[in-house]
């Protein structure tokens, strides 16, 4: 699978700084955004797999709006929001909120890369998933079309057989009367 | 991991057929492992024989529910195969609605449609977005939606409405999602608007269909794929039975009733096929 493209959040330039430097050195893309709207304008321009934001910081857009905005824009999007220790109850409701992680500060990077792998791992196995279900998808189409097709035909011929029962059993014409209308059931209509 | 002799698989595959319907022939023994095989163990049991009389005497009927829930497969996703929902909206809930409306304006349209095998709901759940979609303000009509199936674990989420990154993805668009659908947690929880349409409950089709009623469309699509021919045919024959005269059914994309029920005539309308009674 390709690198992960990273989406750094933070208002403190020293934390971005580290993030860009560490996260690089790792081998991941990273593009780094100084408050919410910038990164809100970021999401919605360029595709990013994952978005590490800080809960609190300056400006309209906080941590929790960023986290609702970038799954609005897409669900493939996890979210690992940082917090102080002082406010692990904010880091439980963004993971209500739909964030995979959260990171205490200070930052411990070897956590961090170590829970990276994991969603990869996972984007991995789904992506596998998805393509399975693509091809089950792409053969199941195509039997039920040539099913319906015979489903159809079959459903004619057995009416067909219907019809000339009832003609040839139908004692009050002659008996050749009975094959000329029963003959003209098989003619394409 | 417990192993499973050829008489042993005779003797579960036909206890599993007695209690679900669902028909595994001999070579199905790596399938009856793996999924057994937990259960069997935390039931401390130390041979398939030993598995099949412990699950056989078990009053609660634990066991056997547990080995349903291990063996049926409840693959299902929203919208599946988009075409039948489609007909359902442009096609046979019009028709119906229109047949259905009483005479008497203050009177209700009473309409009743059944999910056969729900799994965890996403068939029923569709069926009710489509109605909210194309009917609006539903205080006219006397809606029931019924969803049923064998297994306790696929009714408990379907009654739930929660579903998880990896369904809610699957054949729901995006606008539907937000408009529908709202997130708690890790997971995607339905609006009570459209829960409250719904109704679920266990039931298993290979009993007798008693006190459902009549339904205006059916949909009894992939499950009778498990079951043998003989049991298909019952099954279909019983659908036939609370079907409405006018009414409808719809099964899966990949099934057939050729040789199956001959009480029905298939027709096709908007890329679809649907069934109604001769
Ligand atoms: C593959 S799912 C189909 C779900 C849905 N109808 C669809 O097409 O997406 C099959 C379901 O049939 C249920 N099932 C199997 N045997 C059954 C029985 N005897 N009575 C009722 N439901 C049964 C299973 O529990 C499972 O949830």
């Amino acid at each position: 699978m390709k690198t992960m493209r990273i989406l750094v959040t933070d208002d403190d330039p020293i934390i971005r700084k580290l993030f860009a430097k560490r996260l690089r050195q790792e081998g991941y893309q990273v593009t780094l955004a100084p408050d919410g709207s910038e990164a809100a304008r970021l999401l919605d321009a360029m595709p990013f797999d994952i978005l590490i934001t800080d809960l609190v910081m300056p400006g309209g857009i906080d941590g929790i709006a960023l986290l609702k905005r970038a799954k609005e824009i897409s669900l493939d999007i996890e979210v690992i929001v940082i917090t102080a220790h002082s406010s692990i109850d904010t880091a439980v409701d963004a993971m209500k909120k739909g964030a995979v992680d959260y990171l205490e500060k200070p930052i411990h990077f070897d956590e961090l890369f170590l829970r990276l792998d994991k969603i990869r791992e996972i984007k991995s196995l789904q992506k596998s998933a998805d393509d399975l279900r693509e091809a089950i998808q792409v053969t199941e189409n195509s039997a039920a079309q040539t099913i319906q097709e015979l489903e159809m035909i079959n459903s004619n011929l057995l009416i067909k057989i219907d019809e000339m029962e009832e003609i040839l059993t139908d004692f009050s014409q002659n008996a050749e009367a009975r094959i000329e209308r029963a003959l003209k059931i098989l003619e394409p209509r | 991991m417990l192993k499973i002799s050829p008489d042993e698989t005779r003797l579960i595959t036909r206890y599993i057929h007695e209690i679900s319907g669902i028909f595994l022939d001999e070579s199905k023994k790596y399938l009856l492992e793996t999924r057994l095989n937990a259960i069997a163990e935390a039931e401390g049991c130390r041979s398939y024989q030993d598995f099949y009389t412990k699950a056989k005497a078990d009053a609660s009927r634990t066991i056997e529910r547990k080995i349903i829930d291990a063996i049926s497969t409840n693959e299902t996703l929203f919208f599946r195969d988009t075409n039948p929902f489609q007909l359902l909206q442009h096609k046979i809930l019009p028709e119906l609605i229109d047949a259905r409306t009483p005479k008497v304006p203050s009177m209700k349209t009473p309409l009743k449609v059944w999910s056969a095998a729900s799994s965890t709901g996403q068939e029923l759940y569709s069926v009710a977005i489509v109605l909210k979609e194309l009917l609006g303000d539903l205080s006219r009509y006397n809606v029931k939606l019924l969803g049923t199936d064998i297994s306790d674990t696929a009714i408990a989420q379907a009654s739930s409405g929660k579903y998880n990154k990896f369904e809610i993805e699957r054949g729901l668009a995006r606008d539907k999602l937000q408009k529908y659908f709202s997130l708690t947690g890790q997971s995607w929880k339905i609006n009570d608007q459209i829960r409250s349409m719904v109704n679920f409950r266990k039931l298993n089709l290979m009993l007798p269909f008693t006190g459902l009623g009549k339904f205006d469309i059916v949909l009894c699509r992939n499950v009778a794929i498990y079951f043998s021919q003989e049991d298909r045919k019952k099954l279909f024959n019983k659908i036939a039975d609370i079907l409405e005269p006018d009414g409808y059914l719809l099964i899966g994309s990949t099934e057939s009733l050729t040789g199956i029920c001959p009480r029905f005539i298939p027709k096709r309308h908007l890329r679809s096929i649907f069934y109604q009674l001769k």
